[in-house]
């Protein structure tokens, strides 16, 4: 074809010299600009080869045929040397610039189509909102639109390796390990291999093989920095999905709470409101019965509150309002709802001197108090005294309520905060949900705070939790 | 003649029955109302002596209905909820109700609390104020008139009454549990987020600043103090 298009040169340009000599005589400027014209097609039509062995050609016949002495290779006229160097100097110029240009617009097209090409791959990457699926997708266009015999990618977060295409000499698992650790894209074009880290923000996402007829390094690059976006962007999508479905799920939980502390709460109240206003004008005999109604009507209360309380702490829900609380208000309001159970106890009350305001929700925080004086009253004999108590251990404000009853067993001291746990020797006596307990630490932790107890069998048991101080003063 | 004519606003009917047969019993007048739709279309005709008011109900519920009702009224209403948390209590109270009970309730306690509701003190009590008058605040205890810089404001019964008992007391301190006592009646003294509500809006009512009040100050620990300036 090139050896054609050589022969192809030397016939135009003999041709032109033929015609002009036998067929029609012109001055010789006319030739030369004839040739000129031939040698500038050549090079624009074919190349900086051809339109120079023309141009060597042409002057050569230009100088043999037209320039006198007519017939030999000598040029007589000096003013001919310079015409004949401006023809071979014009030729050769006029054949590189022309050739030059067209390189010059093969470059282009070839960066044109690779840009092409990764704009297909853009295209084409459809986020799914699944990170895994997305990268399976993105290496199969890889190979569909570059024209690569196969492609690997390496995805450091899970340890999986995505492949696409057939391989007929495989990137090994371990190649692709090490290539996420390299620093640099490497190309091999002798064993048509590439090889480069994917990475976002130096984080490293695993690494990337291309295999088969490769593209430009800069492809390679713009490939590898545009995995790493999808990957990101799809991760992104991913975690805005599952946050959505968890958000979803907790407003769910809570709106049922919601309806089912409303659906026990309905009926009981007309319970309550009828019983209680029977009991106004009641007979001896039948007072004791619309009692039990009554009492009963407050356990099932009880019981529906706990078991909700229970299931929002479980479910995250607890909905903590943390003020600056001073803690003789709490261990105070405590006491005072209590007061009718307190009747005939007596009751010590040690809050240290100067002890500061806490970080806590005041409601939730005097409800572990009212559990934890509730519970003492329950486990220890009638009459028996009690204590409270407040003050600063090592930094932690400690809230403490010691009773005189049996004591924890050393061996049920952990359990005791379990829920629905009870003692072995109160198993089948006090009644109660077997909640109070698990509750009050479901409250302390949710404040991210301690729990725990101290016993000593047979001299009884002192329930602690502590609360940080708050740094915002006193209450106002 | 009745005791009052309560007007009861809950969705459900066992409830509605029960409060309908205790309340009768008890010589109210009782009419009732399914949803807050219902009961402030009844209002105007029926005029009750005092409402009251579920707060989950379906439809415009019970704080808007309670902030329909203080828009055109001065009725008292009380609102009852399964919720116990203070900040539902407050909600309420900031939506214009002048009381909160928990359901399920004992009758004789809600009982107490509608007498309460009900009672309204003499317009003007032994050895009180008739009036009260500074630079920007003029109080017409008699005609039930309050004037700020100028403006005439509306009070509610309860922030008036506050108001009347503070400015009978001006220059002392008074404790929460005399207030809550002296304004809601003697069943009262443990609910000082009451106070925190009510102050607050009589507050933004008198007050020039009510982040910094001139009038009403807060006496930390104790309660209010009434400052004539």
């Amino acid at each position: 074809m090139k050896a054609l298009r050589f022969a192809a040169s030397v016939l135009i340009i003999g041709a032109i010299l033929a015609l002009y000599r036998t067929l029609l005589p012109v001055n010789n400027t006319t030739v030369a600009l004839t040739l000129l014209l031939a040698i500038l097609g050549m090079s624009a039509g074919w190349g900086l080869g051809e339109a120079t062995v023309a141009s060597v050609v042409a002057v050569v016949g230009f100088n043999y045929w037209f320039l006198p002495p007519v017939g030999t290779l000598t040029i007589q006229d000096p003013q001919n040397w310079v015409a004949l160097l401006a023809f071979l100097v014009t030729a050769v110029t006029a054949s590189q610039l022309s050739a030059h240009a067209r390189r010059r617009a093969a470059e282009a097209e070839a960066g044109r189509l690779e840009i092409e090409r990764l704009y297909a791959l853009v295209q084409a990457m459809m986020l799914s909102g699944n990170a895994r699926k997305t990268i399976r997708e993105f290496v199969g266009k890889v190979v569909q639109v570059f024209g690569c015999t196969a492609a690997a990618f390496y995805y450091r977060p899970s340890e999986e390796i995505f492949r696409s295409g057939a391989e007929s000499k495989p990137v090994t698992d371990h190649d692709l390990r090490v290539a996420a650790e390299i620093e640099d894209t490497s190309i091999d074009a002798q064993h048509q291999l590439a090889t480069a880290p994917v990475r976002l923000g130096g984080r490293s996402l695993g690494s990337m093989a291309l295999i088969g007829p490769l593209p430009s390094e800069q492809s390679v690059r713009a490939i590898v920095n545009l995995m790493a976006i999808t990957i990101e962007k799809a991760r992104a999508l991913e975690d805005a999905g599952h946050a959505e479905a968890a958000r979803q799920s907790e407003v769910l939980k809570s709106a049922l709470l919601d309806s089912l502390a409303h659906d026990i709460k309905t009926p009981l109240t007309s319970i309550k409101a009828a019983v209680t206003s029977l009991l106004g004008g009641a007979p001896g005999a039948e007072t004791e019965l619309l009692t039990i109604i009554d009492e009963e009507a407050d356990r099932l209360n009880q019981l529906a509150a706990e078991v909700i309380e229970m299931a929002r702490i479980e479910a995250g829900k607890l909905h903590l309002e943390k003020r600056a609380v001073a803690v003789a208000d709490v261990i105070g309001g405590a006491l005072a709802e209590l007061a009718p159970a307190l009747k005939g106890r007596p009751v010590a009350v040690e809050v240290s001197e100067g002890l500061p305001a806490a970080a806590a929700d005041f409601e939730f925080v005097q409800h572990v108090v009212k559990q934890f004086v509730e519970n003492a009253l329950k486990y220890s004999p009638e009459g028996s005294p009690l204590s409270v108590s407040a003050a600063l251990r090592s930094g932690k404000i400690v809230i403490g309520v010691a009773d005189r009853g049996p004591g924890i067993e050393e061996n049920e001291r952990a359990r005791i905060f379990d829920k629905f746990f009870r003692g072995r020797r109160h198993r089948f006596e006090t009644k109660g949900t077997g909640m109070g307990l698990a509750i009050a630490k479901g409250i302390v932790e949710a404040h991210g705070e301690r729990i725990w107890v101290e016993s000593e069998p047979g001299q009884g048991a002192a329930f602690y939790f502590s609360l940080s101080a708050s740094d915002g003063g006193h209450q106002s | 003649m009745s005791a009052g004519k309560i007007l009861v606003v809950d969705d459900d009917p066992q409830i509605r029955r029960v409060m309908k047969a205790t309340l009768v019993g008890k010589g109210y007048e009782v009419i009732v109302a399914r949803t807050g739709e219902e009961a402030l279309e009844m209002l105007p005709r029926e005029m009750p002596n005092l409402v009251l008011l579920d707060m989950n109900m379906p439809g415009i519920g019970g704080l808007e209905t309670c902030r329909e009702i203080g828009a055109g009224s001065d009725i008292p209403v009380i609102i009852l909820s399964v919720r116990n948390t203070e900040k539902d209590k407050v909600a309420a109270l900031d939506a214009g109700a002048d009381d909160y009970v928990t359901k399920p309730f004992g009758i004789e306690e809600l009982l107490a609390r509608i007498r309460a509701a009900l009672r309204r003190s003499p317009s003007s009590p032994e050895g009180g104020p008739h009036a009260f008058r500074s630079e920007d605040l003029e109080i017409d205890f008699d005609a039930r008139r309050v004037k700020a810089a100028g403006r005439e404001v509306r009070l509610t019964p309860k922030e008036f009454e506050l108001l009347r008992y503070l400015v009978a007391h001006a220059g002392k301190p008074v404790t929460h549990r005399e207030l809550l006592q002296a304004v809601w009646g003697p069943d009262y003294g443990d609910e000082p987020e009451y106070l925190r509500v009510f102050i607050n809006q009589v507050r933004k009512k008198i007050e020039v600043n009510p982040a910094r009040p001139q009038y009403i100050v807060t006496e930390p620990w104790v309660g209010y103090r009434f400052v004539a300036p």
